[in-house]
């Protein structure tokens, strides 16, 4: 889990990538998670091509079944993984299909 | 280049629950320094390879506490390079050697997982990623799935492929008493076990294993033995997605070139080795990579058997990572123990008849750290 200041410094870069467009190139589908993401099993990660960058993301709002290579996906912001009541919640960039 | 291996020491490896990490360092190294004949007293420095002990417990400083557990009071050091931890605890160990700091060395690595929950291990192991591969809920099975995959669509590989390297490994395992599980499994209990992260089932993957390797090292290379003669470590991006290409190591290139180089011999030299077999797709990949076969052929490779004991090149005769168990820190190490022990006719059912050169493979991560050596006899 991430501290507040590095939340806070992560937070930052955020609008950096939101709304970016790629190309979905390869994906899993995780059914044992790590700690933090075992309530969200299973769960799609894919790697997203964006042309002068490829970034291992979590792909949202689909069905695996509705996924194909190189499918285009955009960022956009969501929660990572579960943290406690009093903890500063974490958000990051995941991708969804267009 | 020329080092001896003196000496080797090996737990049993497994679910080791009456047994603490010292339980197992101490039992590896005295082992191992019995088997050099050398006195304890004459180890003049200690390479511990660990990678998640501090993370699980809050103990760190092992180099030290391992050596002084030992009754020493030598040079200490704790090595960390994710599962390439222990091959690169062999390769500064003898570095140490060639530079002639030292004449005798001792290296071990030790894991102790199975006290810990397994996200709690697949969060620890996610160490050896990167940040936005740990935000992104990646896990290392789901790193070599995607490698999988990639390496599917690109090239027409199977489950079926992948499946033959478990079904060979298993085999090999069940050979060697030592091995976390020393049975036989069928293509079809490989392919019918649960998914942990598609394509993979739970036999695609090295389970989470407590375990010691030791050996001890000299630059006193009179006489008749076995010699570490090549020892290269490569690096690449920590984060997958950053590299090249999804369906090769290149650290596994460029490591493997230097340490034929040093040794001076050619691939179709080697007789036996024993490489990264982590996940399935990671030994498909190993074949191709040093160049025992084709790019996109490993898994035919493997599964027409060239690679099974009594085939032309036996792999992981030891059972590999995913058989004989994966006690992170500790597999480098136990890859220079079973080739040594193939090299010096040892290694009981599992020998491979006129092995007189081997290679050992040692991934970190998804690849971004590769340790080869070459031994000799």
């Amino acid at each position: 889990m991430s501290s507040p200041v590095q939340i806070w410094r992560q937070h930052k870069q955020l609008n950096k990538y939101l709304g970016k467009e790629g190309k979905l190139i390869v994906w899993t589908k995780i059914f044992v998670a790590p700690e933090g993401f075992e309530h969200q099993t299973p769960y799609i990660v894919g790697i997203v091509d964006f042309g002068d960058k490829r970034m291992p993301l979590q792909i949202v709002d689909c069905e695996e079944d509705n996924l194909t290579i190189n499918q285009k996906v955009k960022i956009v912001i969501r929660k990572i993984g579960k943290v406690r009541a009093e903890d500063v919640i974490e958000y990051g960039s995941k991708a969804k299909p267009i | 280049m020329k080092v001896k291996v003196l000496g080797t020491g090996l737990t049993k490896f497994g679910e080791a629950w009456d047994k603490s990490l010292l339980d197992l360092a101490q039992q590896a190294s005295l082992e191992a320094i019995n088997d050099s004949q050398l006195s304890i007293s004459q180890i003049e420095a200690v390479f511990v390879a660990n990678m998640i002990h501090g993370k699980l417990t809050g103990q760190d400083h092992l180099g030290a506490l391992v050596t002084s557990s030992l009754g020493l009071k030598c040079a200490s050091f704790r090595v960390e390079a994710a599962c390439a931890s222990g091959g690169v605890a062999v390769h500064l160990g003898l570095q140490s050697l060639l530079a002639g700091t030292y004449k005798n060395v001792l290296v071990v690595g030790i894991e102790k997982m199975t006290d810990a929950a397994t996200s709690k291990i697949s969060m620890s192991l996610m160490g050896a990623g990167s940040d936005q591969e740990r935000k992104a809920g990646l896990t290392f099975p789901a790193l070599y799935a995607l490698m999988a995959k990639a390496h599917m669509q690109k090239f027409g590989t199977t489950r079926n492929h992948l499946a033959a390297v478990a079904v060979k490994n298993h085999y090999h395992a069940s050979l060697n008493e030592k091995a976390q599980f020393p049975f036989e499994v069928t293509e079809d209990r490989v392919l019918a076990s649960p998914i942990i992260a598609s394509p993979f089932t739970l036999f695609d993957a090295s389970p989470i294993t407590d375990g010691a390797a030791a050996c001890v090292l000299s630059s006193e290379t009179r006489g008749a033995g076995v010699f570490i003669t090549g020892s290269a470590v490569a690096s690449d991006t920590v984060d997958l997605s950053s590299r090249k290409s999804l369906t090769e190591i290149a650290a596994t290139k460029q490591a493997a070139k230097q340490a034929l180089a040093q040794a001076g011999i050619d691939l179709t030299d080697i007789k036996v080795a024993e490489v990264h077999d982590c996940f399935t797709i990671a030994e498909i990949l190993a074949m191709e990579d040093l160049g025992f076969c084709e790019k996109g052929m490993g898994g035919e490779f493997v599964q027409k058997g060239t690679t099974k004991l009594g085939g032309k090149l036996p792999v992981n005769t030891s059972g590999g990572l995913k058989a004989c168990g994966h006690p992170v820190a500790a597999t480098g190490v136990k890859q220079i123990i079973e080739v040594t022990h193939q090299l010096q006719k040892r290694a009981g059912k599992r020998q491979v008849n006129g092995a007189n050169v081997g290679l050992t493979h040692n991934v970190g991560g998804s690849g971004a750290t590769v340790v080869i050596h070459i031994l000799q006899s």
